[in-house]
């Protein structure tokens, strides 16, 4: 035996057969059967989605790795991973570039721009998938697909309207391609049996969640409701596979446990009281920044320096101490939020005010009329006419007094969401006679130098002083009639989604207020 | 009875059934022997031969030097042929006694008659483990006497008997309970003598069933010993651990067993002696397990220590014919040493050599990735550690933090954490050579 052929290393001498890639893959495993029921609902535009997200996640990290020079990473699988987590939480039919701008931007910004595996702060997944929220915000909440159609079961429960749980379990129902909460649970059991992620996070987030919603949800401890927030909008995959990303996660138990409830409360307190849909995506990437400060807490004694060392097994006071901290500071926030809700509802008020007192110059108060209001509250946010004016939404109706009380006219403050870039509302003066005051825009923020020109006088002003059941959009320009409006060149998705809105208002007058 | 075990650790290959089956027959080396003068922890013996002398086997020919040191005890008849400094297993040099061995292993006067009638005294049971030069053989090598010679003897109320053999491969103390169930039984008697308020509890792995039957079938009817079943999980048999499952007592860096009421001897530390103190027999050989898949013959022998390691794998049939050997470990796989040459003696606490075909070392170096912050070494760090933390701090050599907030030094080097790591991070390695560094910054 040649002797110097003898390898020298420091013990051990052997090693455990699990890869980075086997975890990887794990989590790939686990995401199968979401995947799948995904394809199966949505079909070939589904796959193509979550291809093309693969495919621009791992060829983005190739070419990073080339060009800067750097030992090639590929093959670890973190980038298919992110890839495919990506896709899943996309609706099923946006167009292939939204996959593909979003795996490029959570390997090259989230990930490889922070020095590659293991040091990105934030999780690239659901980060690439706020950018695309942000970035392409009506497209990212289309979840319209062929044989499926209507609101998502959490915009249906945000209005208060029942929905079916079952078909949440299989992922039957308008949503992202990984929906099924059933395929996510068993995923996430499968990961958990393998060691890929410990119950910490997924358990913390969801009960910290449910208490949330049950405590500040309006609807207090019913079953349906809290399962149907359990299993929709994400939860679940939040829960199991988002937050649990080991790198931008806490290292320590309890540390896992105050960051499992931190999302859960953020989760709830933007579902309940801001805007439904994606609350969990921004819930854990605020909590990823909260991870080096959560690392930073005390942690756990070893062996031989635990206080209560030869006493009987105790439950965890830690544990209980962050449940304890968590639940306080939530309820600190929550309540944060219903002090300054009032405010900031009376600054909407004057600044709907001001508006008001533009489309309806000779009133002197506005005051809410019961009847006019019963109305709105009928539609119990609904869109008014779905076939006729589009997603368009009756915010708010109220009756213009001048000084002797007398009727001046009539607001009404209506969105339309089918503007170019998400919501647009405006509000529409209508005087005694039926005859349109004016508009203003109270919320308008489409592309500048085409939907804002919407805002500009030359378009609002072809609304003013006409009498009409109807107005009517004409995109070629160089209107006749006084009903006929111009589109705003460049803009007519805006324009109509305006003209949608104020024929709504003119409709609803019609109905509740002549 | 229930299986004990704690919290963490890891569950590698156990690989034991390769040298497990073979009966132990004793070896016989034919080349010359050697004797490094620091075989244990402290100060090296000093010589009493000097080249030319000739030497009887079980003859002592190098003294104890001081309190914590031990009689180096020749295991050949021979005469000296050199005091030198040669290499031995760890790859350090040391000073070394080598005896021309003549083959007859004629014994010292007064070896094997038993030396007293009646009872024995407590300083009896001392000098006669002193005087057979006997170290703690389960690896560590801390002199037996000195460790038996705690400050307060009725504070001790646990000695453990450990046979719990969690290295992969090694099975010389799974044999030894089984051949020598007696002589460690009444090796464990003399040490609870020395402690009136203690109990004995034999800790064997539940991998071991015919070592556990053997014990149990000597202790049925003892009031003060018992065996204890605990679950395979390496390191099962490492003392903090092993205190913390036998006892629940925690242990901490630079506490001794002592200090929290336990003493802890390894079997074969046991069965050396009960034949020192009944036999007069000093320690001269021991169970060693030649093992590995390059061996041909992979085995357990009882053998003299002063053997060369190159001998000994000729004793198990050499490397398998067509193998490469990639790696030779002095010890198993988890803490052995890597050695760089064969042609060095084996020592009293040494009980294994593992030789391998392939190196999952060199495998696992080219698989390496970023750490992934997965955890998993957190959850096997048997001291409940946050490795991860650790190599954190460790990497930006942050000592502080690394030594007061995550307790760095109370790391055993089992290498648990180096073992699960997925993204195969050489931890345990960072973490000894920090402590190493730390500890010398102390000294300064």
């Amino acid at each position: 035996m040649n002797e110097n052929l003898l390898n020298l290393s420091s013990s051990p001498h052997i090693r455990g057969k699990l890869t980075t890639g086997n975890v990887m893959l794990d989590v790939v495993l686990a995401l199968m059967p979401a995947t799948v029921l995904g394809i199966y609902h949505y079909g070939l535009h589904a796959f193509l989605v979550i291809a093309v997200s693969i495919l621009s996640a791992v060829i983005t990290e190739f070419v990073f790795d080339y060009i800067a020079k750097k030992k090639n990473t590929v093959k670890d699988g973190s980038a298919v991973v992110t890839g495919l987590l990506l896709a899943l939480s996309l609706p099923p039919s946006v167009p292939l570039y939204i996959p593909y701008l979003g795996g490029l931007f959570a390997i090259l910004f989230v990930k490889c721009f922070f020095g590659g595996l293991g040091k990105n702060f934030m999780n690239p997944a659901v980060t690439a998938r706020c950018f695309l929220l942000i970035s392409f915000g009506s497209t990212m909440t289309n979840y319209a697909v062929d044989g499926m159609s209507g609101a998502t079961p959490l915009a249906d429960l945000k209005a208060g309207a029942a929905i079916d749980v079952a078909r949440l379990y299989l992922g039957d129902a308008p949503g992202v391609i990984g929906s099924s909460a059933l395929a996510l649970l068993i995923g996430g059991l499968f990961l958990w049996a393998v060691g890929g992620i410990t119950l910490e996070i997924p358990v913390s987030c969801i009960v910290a969640f449910t208490a949330f919603m049950a405590i500040f949800g309006g609807q207090g401890f019913d079953p349906v409701f809290l399962l149907a927030h359990i299993c929709g909008g994400g939860v679940l995959m939040g829960a199991f596979f988002m937050a649990t990303d080991p790198v931008t996660s806490p290292v320590t138990s309890q540390g896992q446990i105050l960051f499992g409830a931190a999302i859960g409360v953020l989760a709830g307190l933007f579902r309940a009281f801001g805007s439904a849909a994606d609350s969990f995506s921004y819930a854990i990437i605020l909590a990823n920044i909260l991870v080096p400060f959560i690392d930073k807490l005390p942690i756990p004694k070893p062996l031989g320096y635990k206080e209560s060392e030869n006493k009987p097994r105790q439950f965890p006071k830690a544990a209980v101490n962050l449940t304890a901290i968590t639940l306080i500071a939530g309820l600190a926030l929550s309540s944060v939020y219903i002090v300054t809700k009032d405010k900031i509802e009376e600054q909407q008020m004057a600044a709907n005010a001001a508006s008001y007192q533009e489309v309806c110059p000779e009133a002197e108060s506005f005051a809410y009329d019961d009847a006019v209001t019963a109305a709105v509250e009928a539609l119990e946010g609904n869109p008014y006419n779905q076939e006729k004016y589009g997603r368009t939404f009756i915010k708010e109706a109220v009756v213009g007094k001048t000084a002797d009380d007398s009727v001046a006219g009539y607001v009404l403050s209506v969105t339309s969401s089918d503007g170019y870039d998400g919501d647009v509302t405006i509000s529409v003066g209508i005087s005694t006679d039926g005859t349109v005051n004016g508009i203003a825009f109270t919320e308008l923020h489409e592309t500048a130098g085409m939907g804002m020109l919407c805002g500009e006088d030359a378009f609002k002003s072809q609304f003013s002083g006409v009498q009409t059941d109807a107005f009517i959009l004409n995109k070629a320009g160089g209107s006749a009639a006084d009903n006929e409006i111009d589109s705003v060149s460049g803009a007519s998705t805006t324009s109509g989604a305006v003209v949608n809105a104020v024929n709504t208002a003119l409709d609803f007058y019609a109905a509740n207020l002549q | 009875m229930k299986l004990k075990t704690f919290r963490g650790g890891v569950h590698p290959e156990g690989h034991k059934e390769l040298s497990k089956g073979q009966e132990v027959v004793p070896y016989l080396p034919k080349g010359d022997m050697v004797f490094p003068i620091n075989q244990h922890i402290g100060k090296p013996a000093k010589p009493v031969v000097a080249k030319g002398d000739e030497v009887l086997a079980g003859q002592i020919i190098a003294e104890a030097d001081g309190f914590v040191s031990a009689n180096i005890i020749s295991s050949c008849s021979g005469k000296v042929k050199a005091i030198e400094e040669r290499h031995v297993a760890s790859g350090a040099r040391a000073t070394c006694i080598v005896i021309e061995n003549d083959g007859q292993y004629t014994l010292a006067p007064g070896i094997g008659k038993v030396p007293h009638e009646g009872t024995l005294s407590n300083k009896d049971i001392l000098d006669a483990i002193k005087a057979a030069g006997i170290v703690g053989l389960g690896g560590a090598g801390f002199p037996t006497h000195v460790k038996l010679s705690v400050k307060d003897p009725e504070a001790i109320d646990y000695v453990i008997a450990n046979g719990s053999e969690c290295e992969p491969y090694i099975t010389c103390d799974d044999r030894l309970m089984q051949d020598e169930n007696r002589g460690i039984v009444e090796g464990l008697r003399l040490v609870l003598q020395l402690f009136p308020n203690a109990v004995g509890i034999i800790a064997i792995e539940d991998n071991k069933p015919d070592a556990i039957q053997a014990m149990e079938a000597v202790c049925a009817g003892e009031k003060q010993i018992s065996v204890q079943p605990v679950k395979a999980k390496y390191p099962e048999g490492g003392e903090r651990n092993l205190i913390s499952v036998i006892s629940g007592r925690d242990l901490r860096f630079g506490q001794l067993p002592a200090d929290v009421g336990c003493v802890v001897c390894n079997v074969s530390t046991l069965n050396a002696i009960y034949h020192a103190v009944h036999k007069s027999e000093p320690l001269m050989e021991r169970y060693f397990t030649i093992s590995g898949d390059a061996v041909a013959n992979p085995c357990t022998l009882s053998v003299r220590i002063g053997t060369s390691h190159a001998e000994l794998i000729e004793a198990a049939g050499g490397i398998k014919p067509g193998c490469t050997v990639k790696k030779v470990l002095s010890g198993g796989p988890m803490m052995g040493i890597a050695m760089s040459s064969l042609d060095v003696p084996t020592c009293k606490a040494n009980n294994a050599l593992t030789v391998l075909a392939e190196d999952e070392v060199e495998i696992a170096d080219a698989q390496m990735t970023a750490c992934i912050r997965c955890g998993r070494c957190t959850r096997a760090c048997p001291i409940h550690l946050i490795p991860q933390m650790m190599a954190e701090a460790a990497e930006r050599k942050d000592y502080e933090q690394y030594e007061k907030r995550l307790y760095g030094l109370d790391c055993i080097a089992c290498g648990c954490c180096t073992y699960v790591c997925p993204a195969k991070r050489p931890l345990m390695q960072l973490f000894k050579q920090t402590k190493a560094d730390i500890m010398a910054a102390k000294r300064k």
